[in-house]
């Protein structure tokens, strides 16, 4: 009788939290995902190239974006700017999209490609074909940001900036401070924040 | 001179309109249930106002498909526990440009009651003042005793059953001690 009490006073206590997750979200000092470090993916300009292919001598920036976001539409001339300005620090940028076309046409390849040329992405952005490589690192919606140390440590997850809405209100600029960090060898500011985004679309597992 | 007359009086409600704050002025058309811009904190005041035996408060948006796909069991819900005390605040995180699809979705899904519209740009600090451990992916759903104690998170997709349970569960045990 007590046990049962007592198991209703846990089970009361606590706010039940319940969800649908992958794995868990990997966090600042955990390493870039052993299963999914060297899966090849289709980039935009037709290459297989791995998430080991790009890493840079300084870190790396891992980013899941999709087409069809208005999340990531609203940040997208943001993306371009800072992945190619990281790609120039030394940095090594890949943008992966997990999203299921079959689920939203707009996530297509062709879309990619077109995205790709419109807003003059220089690094490669490419298709998560299982939306494994999403699913190790816990991703969970679109956009996400992750950025390793040289040694493949992460040391920043979550927002590009603090204003997806408005450019120019901008107040912290997170993926940009967190590689200026890295790269002064200085303590990352903020190591992680988070923001809304939408769902990703996964694939459904075979 | 009554043409001056006019024009000041025109100037002086374009002037008092612009100085009304987004987040105070509910956005109403036609008749429609008014969608109230809201920071969390706004938010948590209004779960916190003891209205309601139990507060569901659904975070969603009209480009977000697992929301769109649970929408109706939350209407459903709604409808089915108002009498015994149950509200659900729909919170769209839609961007201003997309009200007139917010509108007529809530139209079609036949939402009378005011709803909400996340009005606070820092989606992390957004995020953080709601719930800890929410990733920022939608839909997300909270529930809320009628002290305003968060109950029960659920991120991702649920359905009827799911909200049926975490709700009752509240309804039956009122203090978590």
């Amino acid at each position: 009788m007590r046990q049962r009490a007592f198991a209703w006073v846990i089970f009361l206590a606590f706010p039940l939290v319940v969800g649908a997750q992958n794995t868990p979200k990997l966090k600042p000092g955990d390493t870039i995902p052993a299963s999914v470090k060297s899966v090849k993916m289709l980039s935009v300009t037709g290459h297989q190239l791995s998430i080991a292919d790009v890493k840079g001598p300084k870190g790396t920036l891992v980013i899941f974006s999709c087409n069809s976001c208005p999340w990531v539409k609203a940040w997208e001339t943001r993306i371009a700017e800072v992945g190619n300005w990281a790609q120039k620090q030394g940095i090594g940028v890949i943008m992966i999209n997990p999203n299921d076309p079959a689920k939203n046409p707009e996530d297509s390849y062709e879309v990619m490609q077109q995205r790709a040329k419109e807003r003059g992405f220089e690094f490669p952005y490419v298709v998560d074909a299982t939306s494994d490589v999403a699913r190790a690192f816990g991703a969970t919606h679109t956009p996400e940001f992750f950025l390793f140390d040289a040694t493949g440590k992460l040391v920043y997850t979550g927002a590009l900036d603090d204003n997806a809405r408005n450019p120019e209100a901008v107040k912290e600029r997170y993926v940009k401070n967190a590689i200026e960090a890295l790269l002064a060898g200085r303590p990352i500011p903020v190591a992680q924040t988070r923001s809304i985004g939408c769902t990703i679309k996964f694939r459904e597992k075979i | 001179m009554r043409r001056a007359i006019g024009l000041i009086g025109f100037a002086l409600i374009v002037s008092a309109i612009g100085s009304v704050r987004p987040e105070q002025a509910p956005r109403s058309e036609r008749g429609a249930a008014p969608i109230i811009p809201v920071t969390a904190h706004e938010l948590l005041n209004r779960v916190r106002d003891g209205k309601a035996r139990v507060t569901v408060v659904n975070l969603w948006a009209t480009f977000c498909q697992p929301c769109v796909e649970e929408f109706p069991d939350l209407v459903r819900l709604e409808k089915a526990y108002r009498d015994q005390g149950v509200r659900v605040f729909f919170v769209s995180v839609d961007f201003d440009s997309e009200l007139p699809a917010v509108r007529r979705f809530l139209q079609r899904q036949g939402v009378t009651y005011p709803t909400f519209l996340k009005a606070q740009d820092d989606d992390n600090a957004f995020i953080t003042a709601l719930h800890p451990d929410w990733s920022g992916a939608l839909p997300a759903t909270f529930i809320y005793d009628a002290q305003g104690r968060l109950r029960h998170f659920h991120e991702g997709k649920g359905d009827f059953t799911l909200f049926e349970r975490l709700v009752q569960e509240v309804l039956q045990h009122p203090n978590p001690q």
